[in-house]
């Protein structure tokens, strides 16, 4: 995107026999191991093509496309929840290694969305998107916070919030009384 | 809904009391007691024809019917005569039986009866309309009709100026003859021989004394064959001065002294000669008793052994009986012995023996001549006085073998076989009028060096510590020694076995009225550790005994006390008795805390003397029914009285126990909101009848301001029964016989109520108060809120206590103790719910709150009953105790039996159980460890090779 302002040297060599795809190796050579460490570069040569398909579309479109797909991912949380909201349903108030595992899991997922919020939309991030995307993140927030509220119904309906009497029994304390009687009865 | 209720039920209760059967002598023991034997109804018998075996019976002075094994002491089968008795006794009671006769006979006052000599069962009863039963004998001879095994009785019966001779029905007690004596003289005994019966009755002589007169009978007709008068008027001042009535024997004696006590009077019955013996005394103090001992069988030979008893020693003579001419000869003496000693007659085939026990020895001789066949000396020679002994011997060709049945003085019964003590049976627990649990000074070092430690500079305390610590290296080699037999014998033995450190083995300091204290140990199945002379009295009446730590102090109600060392026995200390008669003990617990201060109550209800630092209040009970309430520091007029409406007469009063923590100081209901409970250390819950009007009335004070906070009163009232009350957290329980006949129910029956006391009626509401966090009773003391419920149960309870433990936090039970089944019973507090739905199923929330419906009748479930199937008798008084697990309360119970074990309300929960097996644990890890180190090397050369290959 840079402008040049003088035509640009030839490429060296080793820089066209890196873009020009390798020649098929020879059947002897095919036979030669990979040597540890080495992958064969099949996806490198994919990004590659993706890179110049993306570097060939205008700009307006990448964003209004990076823009629909942030959409989605703000969108996605919302599907789990009927899901979510029926699976707790039916899995019974009672602690049991199963109900506390989903409801583990229903806790963890909403908060490391919402922790990751700004990574999950890394990608879609750029200057021009910065400020629309500022919505979509809180939709995506809210969404998260959707499905926190889910896991909160659900400890709630386990009785495990500190929300009634009971639970604060252990902190009163007795009346003391200030003065003491003796007993002679026997 | 209600098999939900009854599953959840089931559940949660069902496995909580019940006792598994090798729990049965292994967490309880039970000292079955008869008390003091009495020494004419006392013997061997062997019970069975088919077998050798003899068991020992007795019938004692609280006229208990026993039979006791003589191999260990264990009580085969007991009978309560007392029970069946409606008239006062006619002195002891007695008891007659017979080898090979497997029925024996006793009578009480106007009750005579026969029972299976080898389980108890009776055979017959009969109560005697004209008197009381004055003597009983089992006839021995064989006629026509007698049927094999089984004997006739000829019981002499003293009724109003005439005495009864009648022969039982040895299989119905019916009666076969009547010989009536209208003569008015003094009907005494009864004796018969092989071929006569004998009834002897005292005739008044014109002046003084009695003249003995014997009057021959028929055995088979009742006819009077014949008539002897003695003329033994001089001689004979009471019924009392007749020694010995021989009874069947094949030359039956009568024995008695001259007033003087320089000759011996002997008259072989159915004779009219009275032989003469001078009693040749070279003791040179006064005789003081003189027994008579001589075979009690028809064909044994006819010897006699008179035991005469000086203060300070004894001797005895053995005198033979000419069956032609009716003389009696002295044969031989057994030499005069200082101390004290016992005799016994025993028959073998025709043989007599005597075994006479001294201080240091026991000896057996025959009859016959003065030879000692036996001679053994005594393994613990006792201080004890031996009362009365019976014996049986065995002959093994020449030589013999004899065990003894001694009764000491102080309450022990003691098996002697061949000088070795086989079992001591301590019948002196029977009198238990108080007991305490006693308190061990064996952390009281180590609560002492800390207190230093807590009181000096840092560097000090931690030079002191160090200190403490390499003094206390120099039992280390004690330890390690110890460690191994310690691993093995906690890996081999079960884990209930061994507890004895979590404070389950506890002494009892127990106090009977005859003025002796023991130390059982719970630890070691209530063996007797120690037991002490304290006072010599018959009527001690102990009002409190309080355990400090190693020493235990008893309070009688003469103002007295006796201090005694809790480990030795040994009396530390002793206050003399004062003036007044005290009504009961109040005890002050000292700021600090380790030492208790008492006072004596007066019957009136006062103080003896004032506390001057003490803040507290007392409250006491008086004589005439009032509760009074004082300053601990002024003792001359009552801070407040309470005096019941006009009829009420106070007969009980309770309060907290003192040690009664509360885990939550509410309880929590199914929507999880929480009802406060009502508690205040003040309460007392005080009994009161009316008499007239039949009704019970059951007061709820405070104890420090006198307020009735909480007054009920029960219509229908049987005050003769058991009133029982207990008080403990925020609930009290009473139990009474009711007869209610209402318009809208009517009960009759015993009656159970429990009441439970609330903050206020509301959930979450803590009343008046709120969060406030101390309270004055004498300021505005809010009323709690009650919540009653009454049950009918199936029998009385006489006593009422609750269990304790460590935090209060397992559930309680409720110990009552059932005098008509002679059980104690543990009813879970969950079960005794007033808050349990009446006429409906319980909703959801209240389910799972525990609660289920309410039913009126509450049955003893058999799970309850924490004594099983032992006969526990006589209980006056259960005593709670916590132990450091907190799942398990100790449990002792005494007063006529001594009963002790553990309650679990709620399952030992931090005990591991008998499956848990440390040995099975060991070897898995052990296993693991070593499969460890077989696959680590296998496993790190398998990939170290999958490196290489790849």
């Amino acid at each position: 995107m840079s402008q040049a302002r003088l035509p640009p040297p030839p490429p060296p060599q080793w820089v066209v026999s890196l873009n020009s795809p390798m020649p098929r190796p020879s059947k002897a050579a095919s036979s030669i191991p990979d040597p540890p460490g080495f992958s064969s570069s099949r996806g490198g040569k994919q990004r590659q093509q993706q890179q110049q398909q993306a570097t060939t579309k205008r700009p307006e479109e990448t964003d209004a496309l990076k823009m629909k797909k942030a959409w989605e991912i703000a969108i996605a949380p919302s599907k789990q929840i009927p899901m979510n909201a029926i699976m707790m349903y039916m899995s019974g108030n009672s602690l049991q290694i199963f109900s506390i595992m989903m409801v583990l899991m229903l806790f963890k997922g909403p908060i490391q969305g919402l922790i990751g919020t700004n990574a999950a939309f890394a990608k879609y991030d750029t200057p021009s998107t910065h400020s629309r995307l500022l919505g979509v993140k809180v939709v995506y927030m809210l969404m998260q916070l959707v499905l926190l509220c889910l896991g909160i119904w659900k400890v709630n309906a386990m009785g495990l919030l500190p929300t009634t009497r009971s639970d604060w029994l252990a902190w009163e304390s007795e009346r003391q009384p200030l003065e003491r009687a003796h007993f002679a009865f026997r | 809904m209600r098999l939900q209720a009854a599953l959840f039920f089931a559940a949660c209760l069902s496995p909580a009391a019940a006792i598994y059967p090798d729990e049965v002598n292994h967490i309880d023991f039970h000292h079955a007691l008869l008390g003091t034997p009495s020494p004419d109804s006392t013997f061997f018998l062997k019970p069975s024809p088919a077998s050798n075996a003899s068991l020992l019976y007795t019938l004692s002075d609280k006229l208990l019917l026993g039979a006791v094994n003589p191999r260990d002491g264990g009580l085969v089968w007991r009978q309560n005569i007392s029970r069946s008795v409606n008239s006062p006794a006619y002195g002891a009671g007695l008891l007659r039986g017979f080898d090979g006769n497997d029925a024996i006979v006793g009578a009480v006052g106007n009750y005579i009866a026969s029972w299976s000599a080898q389980d108890g069962k009776v055979g017959w009863e009969n109560r005697v309309s004209e008197g009381v039963v004055g003597d009983l004998e089992l006839l021995e001879l064989e006629d026509a009709t007698a049927t094999s095994g089984v004997r006739d009785t000829v019981a002499v019966v003293a009724s109003e100026g005439a005495g009864i001779v009648r022969r039982l029905n040895g299989n119905t007690g019916k009666t076969v003859w009547e010989f009536k004596d209208t003569s008015g003289d003094v009907p005494f005994q009864v004796s018969s021989s092989s071929t006569e019966v004998f009834y002897i009755s005292l005739q008044s002589a014109m002046l003084k004394g009695f003249k003995i007169k014997v009057t021959v009978l028929d055995p088979l007709t009742g006819q009077q064959t014949r008539q002897q008068i003695l003329n033994t008027e001089a001689d004979v001042a009471t019924p009392e001065s007749v020694l010995y009535v021989g009874a069947n024997s094949a030359s039956p004696i009568i024995v008695w002294t001259d007033k003087s006590q320089k000759s011996l009077k002997v008259n072989v019955i159915g004779t009219k000669e009275i032989n003469s013996i001078t009693i040749d005394n070279t003791s040179g103090s006064e005789i003081r008793q003189i027994t008579v001992h001589a075979p009690r069988k028809l064909n044994a030979l006819p010897h006699f052994l008179v035991h005469f008893e000086t203060v300070t020693g004894a001797w005895a003579e053995v005198f033979h009986v000419d069956l032609m001419s009716a003389k009696v000869t002295k044969a031989y003496q057994l030499p005069y012995l200082p101390g004290q000693s016992a005799v016994a007659a025993s028959v073998i085939d025709a043989n007599v023996y005597f075994t006479r026990i001294t201080d240091l020895e026991a000896v057996v001789v025959s009859s016959a001549s003065h030879g000692i066949l036996g001679r053994w000396d005594l393994q613990k020679p006792s201080s004890d006085i031996a009362l009365h002994s019976v014996s049986e011997v065995v002959a093994k060709g020449k030589s013999v073998a004899v065990r003894s049945a001694l009764f000491r003085k102080h309450g022990d019964w003691q098996l002697i076989r061949n000088g070795q003590i086989e079992w001591t049976r301590h019948e002196g627990l029977i009198d238990a009028v108080a007991a305490t649990w006693a308190e061990t000074d064996a952390q009281e070092d180590l609560a002492h060096e800390l207190e230093v430690e807590g009181h000096e500079t840092l560097y000090g305390a931690y030079l002191h510590r160090v200190k403490r610590h390499v003094r206390d290296l120099e039992h280390l080699p004690d330890w390690l020694k110890d460690l191994p037999k310690r691993i093995l014998s906690s890996i081999l033995t079960d884990e209930v076995s061994n507890l004895d450190s979590f404070g389950v083995a506890r002494s009892v300091i127990v106090a009977t009225k005859n003025g002796r204290v023991y130390a059982l140990d719970t630890g070691k199945h209530g063996a007797v550790s120690w037991g002490v002379q304290a006072v010599e009295t018959s009527q001690w009446n102990v009002k409190a005994i309080l355990a400090s730590p190693g020493v235990a102090t008893i309070y009688p109600d003469d103002g007295s006390s006796v201090t005694v060392d809790v480990s030795t026995g040994k009396i530390v200390s002793r206050i003399e008795p004062s003036s007044s008669k005290l009504h009961s003990i109040a005890v002050f617990e000292v700021q600090d805390g380790s030492s208790l201060a008492t006072v004596g109550v007066r019957e009136d209800g006062t103080p003896v003397t004032a506390f001057a630092n003490e803040d507290g209040f007392l409250v006491t009970t008086s004589v005439d029914g009032r509760v009074l309430g004082w300053f601990a520091k002024y003792n001359k007029t009552p801070v407040w009285e309470f005096v019941p409406p006009s009829g009420e007469k106070v007969v009980d009063a309770t309060a907290r126990p003192a040690h009664d923590p509360v885990a939550s100081i509410g309880k929590v209901l199914g929507n999880r909101s929480v009802l406060y409970k009502y508690l205040n250390p003040n309460l007392a819950l005080v009994t009161a009848v009316n008499e007239q009007t039949h009704t019970a009335s059951f007061y709820l004070l405070d104890g420090v301001s006198g307020k009735v906070l909480h007054a009920t009163t029960q219509a229908g009232v049987d005050s003769t029964q058991p009133i029982a009350s207990v008080m403990s957290e925020n609930w009290f329980a009473y139990s009474f016989w009711g007869d209610v006949d209402g318009s809208e129910s009517s009960a009759k029956g015993y009656q159970l109520v429990i009441s439970e006391l609330y903050e206020s009626p509301f959930p979450n509401d803590r009343g008046v108060l709120d969060s406030a966090t101390n309270y004055s009773s004498t300021a505005a003391l809010p009323l709690p809120h009650v919540i009653s419920q009454a049950f009918m149960i199936p029998e009385s309870i006489s006593h009422m206590a609750v269990t304790q433990t460590r935090q209060g936090i397992t559930t309680r039970q409720l110990l009552c103790t059932l005098p008509s089944s002679n059980s104690i019973v543990g009813i879970p507090r969950p079960v005794l719910d007033p808050r349990r739905p009446v006429d409906r199923d319980p909703t959801t929330a209240e389910a799972e709150e525990g609660l289920f419906r309410y039913a009126p009748y509450l049955d003893f479930d058999g799970k309850w009953y924490l004594s099983h199937t032992r006969d526990v008798a006589g209980i006056k008084a259960v005593l709670s105790r916590p132990t450091l697990l907190e799942s398990t309360s100790l449990i002792f119970a005494y007063g006529s039996d001594i009963y002790g074990t553990r309650a679990t309300p709620s399952q030992a929960f931090d005990i591991l159980g008998k499956s848990f097996s440390k040995l099975q644990l060991v070897l898995t890890v052990v296993a693991l460890g070593e499969g460890v180190a077989v696959l680590a090397p296998m496993v790190r050369r398998k990939q170290v090779n999958a490196l290489w290959r790849a």
